[in-house]
């Protein structure tokens, strides 16, 4: 009864028995269904479109976002027309110059003079930029026919086209948040995974060091550091500073997140199966534990970027850390301080905005990868 | 039976406790006393069966051997392919990683005992980058040998755990336990989480893979009927102990202590038509943290008398090679397994 006769022969396990279709990594899962949310896609085109502005803005603007032009301060936006006064429909659409125009109280207003028609053409020959600092190149989306102006969203006291800063302003933005984003994400996430497997008194006191941080008051912190930096440094050096700033404070999300998920993984039966083969403690960290929290890791990634931009654009909006002639959305906002400059030029707030977009779109994003990160758990 | 040369793995005394600390300021208030006292050993090319219900320390004492856990005493002697004794209780983890490649253990739950984010092929070759043994090329040719031996189609190595079923996935573990080829392994529950058809699949596989390669199996499981099928001995363990030891057939069909009788009774014979007088056992399993005296198992044994409360029994041998904890196993008359003493 104890010993079968039945002969142990093996059986190989035929071919068909595994999956048919094609072979699925964790990202084609991830990338499944993170496919499956609206909203997802929504927010990640979002990031997409602003991210290729802000890479190409040279080639959006048709002018020089850096040049000073006294004699077109304060334009309002220029109208798109496809219909002109007359009622007869163009293809090509068109805008008006603006003109001010005194009315008997002796107070200015724009209007649009409809005897000067500017065409808007596609693909023009303009200003020099240099693409990436290194390829010089003329080419622009759009430029008025003639001579004549076309500002999207108008310009500023400066004469400034407003729609091509705002494009060169992600830059900073962007790669600032970025940048401190990766900073905060890198230790963060490191310190979160080795408190969290060595547990005991370390993990304790790493604990109690991630609370004193984050009862640290935000705002006042990041002002006196940016107060404290030398205006003699040179851009590139103040760009990694106030990164360094921002992610000085936000590490400590990521780090309670990812000591948390280790907790968890720590008591699994693979973690188990690397000690039991004599795998060391930094192989189980690095190559097991680590891949485990990276969805965690992701989804703080895309939510803590934006509020590094808003933090960013505070700062600026105070004239701390960036500085002239530098530009990013929160510096652009300056120039939006007093009421009586946004009465009259409301359009100046434009930056707003785009510093909207850019935190929607990423939290989108975090939203849907959220979801799709974890495609083992089913709730 | 020190000096045997044919012994592998010997077990003396081994104990486990884990300490129990209560709230607040974290005092030491007691211990669960997972193993107590087990001893035993294993024969090269054999199969030993650890039989038990849950929570009797018998996965406990298969991590304690492989220094998963520090013993908190006790002494497992092993003997590696040179032919030496060592003492592996005491050796610090740095001296056992080369013995790690001689003794090895299967996990329980194909689900959670493969990392998700690997493929197959780092899977099962991952004892051989730990070890240095190979890399690259050489590497990627053994890990097609491992899934060969166990039934795979190595084409799959790029793949996956998620894409895989449970027995595919136990046997993936297989694979990467005879990655370096081990002389000893502590198979822990291994057909557990499987469906009994896969077990049968399974069960089989590992038979043929201890003929081929020599290996000596210590078989953990909580189904008897699964144990007897594949073990040359059998030990059986409670809240601990372990209550007796023999080989299979004697265990089976002429058991010496209680616990094994209710234990073999309550296997399910083939034919539909015979019915078996079950012996149920009354009374709850005792806490390991809280054993009774004496006898563990005087609370529900039917036969207790005075003694079993007082003393507690030792691991004698009764019959050559068939070990009882009773004090009288010699008087008792217990039901085997064909419903016969």
């Amino acid at each position: 009864m104890n010993k079968s006769s039945v002969s142990p022969r093996v059986v190989p396990i035929e071919a068909a028995e595994l999956k048919a279709e094609e072979h699925e990594s964790y990202l084609n899962l991830v990338w499944r269904k993170f496919r499956k949310s609206r909203i997802a896609i929504f927010g990640g085109l979002i990031v997409v479109a602003l991210a290729v502005l802000a890479i190409y803005s040279d080639f959006f603007s048709p002018y020089d976002p850096v040049r000073l032009n006294m004699r077109y301060g304060y334009i309002p936006p220029h109208r798109v027309h496809f219909v002109d006064a007359e009622g007869k429909f163009h293809f090509r659409p068109f805008v008006y110059n603006w003109v001010q125009v005194l009315d008997e109280n002796m107070f200015a207003h724009w209007v649009e003079d409809t005897n000067q028609k500017y065409e808007i053409q596609f693909f023009v020959q303009n200003w020099q930029y240099k693409f990436l600092g290194l390829f010089p190149g003329r080419l622009h989306l759009y430029g008025a026919a003639d001579g004549g102006l076309i500002y999207l969203l108008g310009t500023d006291k400066f004469g400034r086209d407003i729609f091509g800063r705002c494009a060169r302003a992600g830059r900073i933005s962007l790669s600032m948040s970025l940048f401190g984003t990766f900073i905060s994400v890198a230790v963060g996430s490191v310190l979160g995974v080795v408190s969290g497997y060595y547990g005991g008194r370390f993990d304790n006191l790493m604990q109690r060091f991630v609370e004193f941080v984050q009862s640290f008051p935000q705002l006042p912190l990041w002002m006196a550091l940016a107060a404290v930096i030398p205006p003699t440094w040179d851009q590139m050096t103040v760009f990694i500073a106030m990164s360094v700033i921002f992610a000085l404070l936000s590490w400590t999300l990521l780090a309670r997140e990812v000591r948390g998920k280790v907790l968890a993984l720590r008591e699994t039966d693979f973690v188990l199966a690397a000690r039991e083969m004599g795998a060391s403690d930094a192989r189980i960290i690095f190559y097991h534990l680590y891949p485990n929290t990276l969805s965690h890791t992701i989804v703080v990634l895309t939510l803590t970027i934006p509020s590094i931009i808003l933090a960013e654009s505070f700062l600026s909006f105070l004239g701390i850390g960036i500085q002239e002639p530098l530009v990013s959305w929160g510096v652009m906002m300056r120039e939006a301080q007093t009421i009586q400059t946004l009465g009259f030029n409301l359009w100046i707030i434009a930056p707003v905005f785009f510093i909207f977009l850019a935190v929607l779109g990423f939290n989108f994003l975090g939203d849907g990868l959220r979801d799709a990160a974890d495609p083992y758990t089913i709730v | 039976m020190d000096t045997d040369q044919n012994i592998i793995l010997e077990v003396k005394n081994l104990k486990q406790y884990f300490p129990i600390y209560k709230a607040l300021l974290q005092q030491l208030v007691g211990h669960i006393k997972a193993v107590d006292g087990v001893s035993f050993f294993v024969r090269e090319n054999e199969v030993l069966g650890l039989v038990g219900e849950s929570g009797c320390g018998k996965t406990t004492v298969g991590r304690s051997i492989l220094r998963l856990y520090d013993p908190t005493d006790g002494e497992v002697w092993y003997r590696n392919r040179a032919g030496e004794r060592i003492n592996i209780t005491r050796l610090s983890q740095k001296a056992m990683k080369p013995l790690r490649r001689e003794m090895r253990m299967i996990f329980q739950d194909p689900f959670s005992s493969l990392n998700p984010r690997r493929t197959v092929k780092e899977i099962i070759g991952e004892p051989l980058i730990i070890h240095q043994v190979a890399r690259g090329k050489a590497m990627e040719e053994r890990v097609a040998e491992l899934m060969t031996a166990v039934g795979l189609d190595p084409n799959y190595m790029e793949r996956y755990p998620h894409e895989f079923s449970g027995g595919q996935r136990q046997r993936i573990g297989i694979a990467r336990t005879l990655s370096l080829s081990p002389r000893l392994i502590i198979a822990d529950e291994p057909v557990s989480a499987l469906d009994v058809s896969v077990q049968a699949q399974v069960l089989n596989l590992l038979q043929q893979l201890k003929d081929d390669l020599g290996l000596s199996l210590i078989f953990i499981a909580h189904d008897v009927s699964v144990v007897e099928h594949v073990s040359d001995r059998i030990a059986v363990m409670y809240v601990g102990k372990i209550v007796e030891l023999a080989r299979t057939e004697e265990l089976l069909w002429h058991p010496l202590h209680p616990y094994t009788e209710a234990l073999v009774s309550a296997i399910p014979p083939a034919d539909p038509d015979i019915h078996l007088e079950r012996v149920t056992l009354g009374g709850e399993v005792p806490s390991p943290a809280n054993p009774p005296s004496g006898c563990i198992f005087h609370p529900r044994c039917r036969f207790v008398r005075y003694l079993c409360s007082r003393e507690e029994p030792v691991l004698r041998e009764i019959k050559p090679g068939h070990f009882v904890s009773c004090h009288f196993a010699t008087e008792l008359t217990l039901r085997g397994i064909g419903g016969t003493a």
